[in-house]
């Protein structure tokens, strides 16, 4: 079976997917089965059928499991995003079109992704300039005390979703260039040979960035994004393990010194360390029977939820969002607050238990999977060195909210690719896949 | 649509509906993981990509004896292997360890020398120039498994492996 179809074959299972899920959503609601979820399911098959011919149409030797993955991902994102609000799942719907068209956009115009390695000055400098608009005063807008997301009169957007594709390309374009003087170092010191100050120097700069970032935006996670995809890289083009490890001890130590002085990080470390204390919970809050809860709230509730889970969840449809905190029952608090973005995880965990969970955790580890392998194929060091930086965001991404749902890590608000809410997360996930396609097909097409 | 006498059905239905979801999803990802597999253990046998052998990524260790293998050249046969652990020059004149008869290289055209475990490529002053990876070479550099000579139409592969 050639690649192409096979790839349409495995969409198959997501629209089969979908047409159940809004099944059992309707069941749950309106106790009767009605053939709307068809209709839906339909309607998914027929977006994702648009993105295949896209695709071979203009990357034939592609490879032929990442679009259905990410389906996947696209079709529990909209099932349970349909059960939170339905004009969520509207919109999300909207912006999965968006996404795709600038998925086909990238397809089609990008032919030859290696031009971006000419132009990767400019990319980190837009990049940068995106990261740090959110902390300018009118356009920046703070969520939760950080700095994520750029207001442009009614369009908000998360500017670290695009930036994070900028920095790789960057990053591989970089050291695509200074690999070789990075692995046969000059000067030795402790033991260790060091490349020469000339282009240490820009590797302490990156750090440098990466600190910034904790103080200006305020944000952990899409610090430990940011530099993780920068030392995955570094590793991959130097083959040394004493740059990873000097990098973790030097972001370690910097994010140690940094958060401690960040008040909004060390809330979300305290929060971390103990969620169920009651003065973070906010137990008097709710016991005064006002709306609104403390700092670790969000962490304590999402464990309770994954815990109800259980091994088998609740089923669709069935996890309790709301509940009245005051006796008149006038008052209502959020039990999961942000599950539509932050908490889709706690959610999902909640509704389909451990192996629902498991089972999307395994579709982004194939997805990584892919990734990783993709960049073994490839046949230029820019394609390899892009191919492991973007599968390797993609990774930190998730992990940086996974693990901090399960509270492995504090808590930050980056999204969850391709399933959580949210029109950014969404387009610059699928401008990520269509590179990846790029450079899978490059490296998969006969010779 | 399911009449109001059946509606106590909607509970088993809905919990059948459940496990049938997540049923199909780990059928599809065992399906995938399978077919990864069978990707990989294809692609260790032979090369996927020219010069790469699957797996290895950029990092070349550097661990066994260096070899230049022959992708096109010549007079040569496509996978034959030089030994170049004593070092080697290439060229079109009589005095070289690997001779080429491409039109566009010159008698004495690149060299290779061992310097501490590394292998390093020069560009001995040739007319046409030495390509590294397709790009110009510029100054001695390092050889890394799977990294390409190309001199006018005559391409090797470096190996260490």
């Amino acid at each position: 079976m050639s690649a192409r179809n096979r790839e349409a074959l495995a969409l198959l299972p997501s629209a089969l997917l979908v047409t159940a899920g809004f099944a059992a959503i309707f069941l749950k609601r309106d106790a009767f089965l009605s053939n709307a979820s068809l209709t839906y399911g339909a309607v998914f098959l027929g977006l994702c059928l648009v993105g295949h011919l896209v695709i071979r149409f203009t990357a034939p030797n592609a490879d032929p499991y990442l679009f259905p993955l990410v389906a996947v991902l696209a079709c529990f994102g909209l099932v349970e995003l349909y059960r939170i609000d339905e004009s969520f799942a509207r919109l999300q719907a909207q912006w999965f079109v968006v996404g795709l068209g600038l998925f086909a956009f990238t397809m089609v115009v990008l032919r030859d992704y290696h031009l971006l390695e000419r132009y990767r000055y400019t990319i980190a400098a837009g990049s940068l300039l995106l990261l740090v608009l959110p902390r300018m005063p009118v356009i920046g807008e703070a969520t939760n005390g950080a700095y994520l997301s750029i207001r442009l009169g009614p369009f908000s957007f998360q500017a670290a979703e695009f930036a994070k594709i900028g920095i790789v390309i960057f990053l591989a374009g970089y050291l695509r260039e200074t690999r070789q003087v990075l692995i046969h170092g000059g000067r030795r010191f402790l033991g260790m040979s060091l490349p020469p100050l000339r282009h240490f120097g820009p590797l302490l700069a990156i750090w440098g960035t990466a600190m910034l970032l904790l103080i200006f935006i305020r944000d952990l996670g899409a610090a430990l994004m940011f530099f993780g995809a920068f030392l995955a890289l570094l590793y991959v083009a130097t083959g040394k393990k004493r740059y990873p490890l000097l990098g973790l001890g030097a972001f370690a130590l910097g994010a140690y010194v940094v958060g401690g002085r960040v008040g909004h990080v060390q809330d979300r470390v305290a929060a971390w360390q103990n969620p169920l204390d009651p003065v973070l919970f906010g137990a008097d809050i709710a016991d005064q029977g006002k709306p609104g809860f403390g700092s670790s709230y969000q962490l304590a509730q999402s464990l309770f939820a994954q815990a109800d889970g259980g091994l088998f969840g609740r089923g669709f449809g069935q996890a309790e969002l709301l509940t009245r905190v005051s006796d008149g029952g006038t008052v209502t608090t959020e039990l999961l607050p942000a599950s539509q973005t932050d908490m889709i995880y706690a959610l999902i965990t909640n509704e389909t238990g451990l192996i629902g969970a498991a089972a999307i955790l395994l579709t982004y580890l194939l997805i990584v999977q892919r990734g990783f392998r993709i960049a073994s194929l490839a046949r230029d060091p820019f394609s390899k060195l892009l191919a492991t930086g973007l599968t390797s965001v993609f990774a930190l991404q998730v992990f940086v909210i996974v693990g901090g749902v399960t509270k492995v890590i504090p808590l930050t608000g980056v999204t969850l690719p391709f399933i959580s809410y949210g029109g950014s997360s969404v387009m610059a996930n699928f401008i990520l896949l269509a590179l990846l396609m790029r450079v899978s097909e490059d490296a998969r097409r006969p010779t | 649509m399911i009449a109001p006498p059946l509606a106590d059905l909607v509970e088993p239905v809905s919990v059948a509906l459940k496990f049938a979801i997540v049923g199909v999803l780990y059928l599809f990802l065992a399906w995938v993981a399978r077919s990864s597999v069978v990707d990989l253990s294809r692609g260790a046998v032979g090369a996927v990509a020219p010069g790469v052998v699957a797996g290895e990524g950029l990092s070349g260790g550097g661990r066994g004896e260096p070899r230049l293998r022959v992708e096109r050249a010549i007079g040569h046969h496509p996978g034959d292997e030089y030994d170049i652990g004593q070092g080697a020059v290439i060229g079109r004149g009589a005095q070289v360890e690997i001779q080429i008869e491409d039109p566009y290289a010159s008698s004495r055209h690149a060299g290779l020398v061992r310097q501490a475990g590394v292998v390093i490529v020069e560009d001995l002053g040739s007319t046409n120039g030495t390509f590294l990876n397709e790009e110009p070479l510029v100054g001695a550099q390092p050889l890394q498994l799977g990294d390409r000579i190309r001199i006018g139409d005559t391409e090797f592969t470096y190996l260490d492996d």
